[in-house]
């Protein structure tokens, strides 16, 4: 923190009460940082970042929408990249918030976690999570990691569940994102968990072209997909089920750091998290990728719809 | 920084990490597939337009200022269309390296055949020599020093962009800079282009090994 | 393949948006490209043991691939446009520095000899006679250096900037050629405009070339 921040900050604090009092912004006086004592402030906006794939920058500028309805001054940068990558982004403070996946968060952070009910895993988290950053109590719709195969391989080889790829250790290939290759929801759980062996792992992306391409094409046999993917139906694509529960529960959960977070942004976030179902976010998913629509618009209309947004 | 060269040091001589379908020993088999190929159809293609615009000087303008187009063509873009058009295929990766190689060896071609002295054309056509007789035994030797300066620029770029083919799914050197991209591992980002670059300076040097052999056999014509 | 051009007259601002974001990016790299080789021109050009040097060094950069560079900057600069400049002005050295040593080269040892003789100290003789009379080919290496970082920029997108190069991650992900196609047409348009300035500057730059031609 440099000396104008620290500045910056006593100087919200003593000022905060003449400030919520004109919460729509019109002041236009220097409070940058204003992290002080522990209580974030969103005055000087919020920079939310997204992963690179459609749902996390539909989940961005839904964010955006509602943020923006409660005053407070927004920007987007969408596709950042993985996990991987935005994360340290958010320790760093290039962004301040994002939308994340509580399993897939909590096995990045804590690979041995064994929590997979959703109040152990926000409170596994919240211990995981370096200084400085937290996350926001989780919403309603879902995203989880599946394991998929074609129609044909799930019936010629009895395919239902993962742990009946055993059967195929050592000739089945694997499409999935790269990073997928060293995580523990991939390579890496379904080896320990099911003893699952691949002959090979062929690195493509997060549910998107490539690894939906490599799956119709039978480039690889098993590919890793996401539940809101509506390409799995379309596809008459069958999801592997997973009866020991390596993958996690996957509730959408806003990761924010603690110099933003104050009232204002926790209640607008905790209201669409409320509002917004796994099946609504399957169908704004759809839009972006088949309708074409950009995520901006599909996510300020439905915000609109249904109330978050003027 | 220094823990980063370090593990470098660890990545690139364990024995593990050369073997197997993703061993740098096949990577680096399929990287040279990738330049070689692309450099070699772009070379098909680059240097009968620079030899021929060079030799009539007719098509110069157009050719020079399409050559300056395709400079600007972005990689990714080119790659991503081609996909799009393709589907999963070698296509997208061949058809962007051999766009980016074409330019630099039409114009150093070209840029080769009109440094030759016009006199010496004149001698060579008053002493009787034919169109393709002037092109082959008088202008494509002097023309030579440029024209290998083109193609050993053209191999560098596409030994560096040849990367790109991870992207599209493919492997190649590229797979380990953009897996250590999406999996921040940073030892594998820098093992990735430290050997790219390897690969572009060895080959290079390979190339101007060439152009020196070429040389010695013609010390008449270094006056 | 088709476009569809409702998306491109829907975009029109965000297609201008990437497009200046994109140009600011590759000519800050060039920018700064120049502030590196100039001064570093000098020295290769007058210090021999040390030319064979810094012109090997800018082409060995010149072999690592783009992407690498700026994944390898994360530590650094994170996911910013500083991450993008510096990537960028890595490889417009080679160009910039081989063309500055080259120009400077090229000013006949006469000319810098009378110079002296007229008593101009090095570092006037330096600015007012050397660098003017190296300017043709200095800027040729400055329209290539421009043209080349307004095709690379859109590496960028790899680590959520990319200006223009947003286009094609989008399209790609979302098998929807329109924007790929825009931002390709785009990104050429942007190099023929910022070429044909740079003549512009070089004509303006250089009065005492234009009776000749």
């Amino acid at each position: 923190m440099n000396r104008r921040t620290i500045l910056g900050g006593l100087f919200a604090a003593a000022t905060v009460p003449a400030l919520t009092a004109c919460a729509s912004g019109i002041t236009s006086l220097d409070n940058e940082g204003g992290a002080a004592s522990g209580g974030g402030s969103s005055k000087d906006g919020v920079t939310i970042g997204t992963a690179n794939f459609t749902e996390n920058q539909v989940l961005g500028y839904l964010y955006a929408a509602v943020l923006a309805a409660a005053g407070v001054k927004v920007k987007v940068r969408p596709n950042l990249g993985t996990r991987e990558i935005v994360f340290p982004a958010l320790k760093s403070g290039d962004i301040d918030l994002l939308p994340e996946y509580q399993g897939a968060l909590l096995t990045y952070l804590a690979p041995k976690a064994a929590a997979t009910e959703e109040g152990e895993m926000q409170n596994d988290l919240t211990i995981a999570l370096p200084a400085g950053l937290q996350v926001l109590p989780y919403g309603l719709a879902e995203d989880a990691d599946a394991f998929a195969v074609t129609r044909e391989t799930a019936r010629k080889y009895g395919l239902a569940s993962l742990a009946d790829l055993t059967k195929l250790n050592g000739r089945l290939v694997l499409g999935a994102a790269p990073e997928v290759k060293t995580r523990r929801v991939g390579v890496v759980g379904l080896k320990e968990v099911y003893g699952v062996e691949f002959k090979e792992f062929k690195s493509l992306d997060s549910s998107g072209p490539l690894v939906k391409g490599a799956l119709k094409k039978g480039d690889v046999d098993v590919a890793n997909l996401f539940t809101t993917d509506t390409d799995i139906l379309d596809n008459g694509w069958v999801v592997l089920s997973d009866p020991k529960n390596l993958i996690p529960g996957q509730h959408i959960v806003p990761l924010i750091a603690d110099r933003r977070a104050d009232s204002t942004v926790r209640k607008a976030l905790a209201r669409l998290g409320n509002v917004l179902t796994t099946t609504q976010l399957t169908e704004l998913n759809r839009q972006v990728d088949k309708d074409k629509k950009d995520p901006e618009d599909v996510a300020n209309t439905y915000a609109r719809q249904h109330g978050l947004a003027r | 920084m220094y823990e980063l060269f370090k593990n470098l040091g660890g990545w690139l001589t364990s024995g593990a990490q050369w073997s197997g379908p993703d061993g740098i020993a096949h990577r680096l088999a399929e990287h040279l597939q990738y330049s070689l190929l692309a450099t070699l159809v772009a070379a098909v293609i680059g240097l009968p337009v620079g030899l021929l615009i060079g030799h009539t000087g007719r098509g110069a303008f157009l050719a020079i200022n399409l050559a300056s187009f395709g400079r600007a063509l972005p990689t990714v873009g080119l790659v991503v269309l081609v996909f799009l058009a393709s589907g999963l295929s070698m296509w997208p990766v061949y058809v962007a390296l051999v766009a980016l190689a074409v330019p630099s060896i039409v114009t150093n071609t070209y840029a080769g055949m009109t440094a030759v002295d016009p006199d010496v054309k004149d001698v060579a056509r008053g002493q009787g020599m034919r169109g393709h007789q002037v092109l082959f035994q008088v202008e494509l030797p002097l023309a030579l020093p440029l024209i290998m300066t083109g193609l050993r620029l053209a191999l560098i770029q596409v030994v560096a962009t040849a990367t790109i083919a991870a992207y599209v799914s493919f492997g190649g050197l590229g797979r380990y800079v953009f897996d250590g991209l999406a999996q921040r591992d940073l030892v594998q980002v820098l093992g990735g282009a430290v050997l790219v670059a390897a690969v572009a300076i060895a080959l290079d040097l390979a190339l101007s090994g060439v152009q020196r052999l070429l040389f010695r056999h013609r010390p008449a014509q270094h006056a | 393949m088709t476009i569809d051009w409702s998306w491109i007259s829907g975009h029109t601002d965000e297609l201008t948006t990437l497009a200046i974001s994109h140009l600011q990016a590759a000519l800050t790299a060039v920018l700064l490209g120049l502030l590196i080789s100039l001064p570093l021109a000098v020295v290769a050009h007058r210090v021999r043991p040390l030319r064979g040097f810094l012109l090997g060094l800018s082409n060995v950069l010149f072999t690592i691939p783009s992407i690498a560079i700026f994944v390898l900057l994360l530590p650094i600069s994170g996911l910013t446009r500083t991450t993008t400049v510096i990537g960028l002005t890595v490889y417009t050295l080679v160009v910039l520095l081989r063309n500055t040593v080259e120009g400077l080269d090229s000013v006949p040892a006469k000319t810098k000899e009378a110079a002296k003789a007229m008593g101009t100290r090095p570092l006037r003789t330096l600015l007012t006679v050397e660098f003017p009379l190296a300017l043709p080919v200095i800027m040729a290496g400055v329209r290539i250096a421009t043209v080349m970082s307004i095709s690379l920029v859109s590496v960028a997108t790899y680590i959520g900037d990319g200006g223009l190069g947003q286009l094609f991650t989008d399209g790609f992900q979302r098998d929807f050629p329109t924007p790929v196609i825009a931002g390709v047409v785009l990104t050429i348009l942007l190099a023929v405009v910022a070429d044909a300035a740079l003549v512009g500057v070089q004509y303006l730059l250089t009065p005492w070339k234009r009776r000749r031609a």
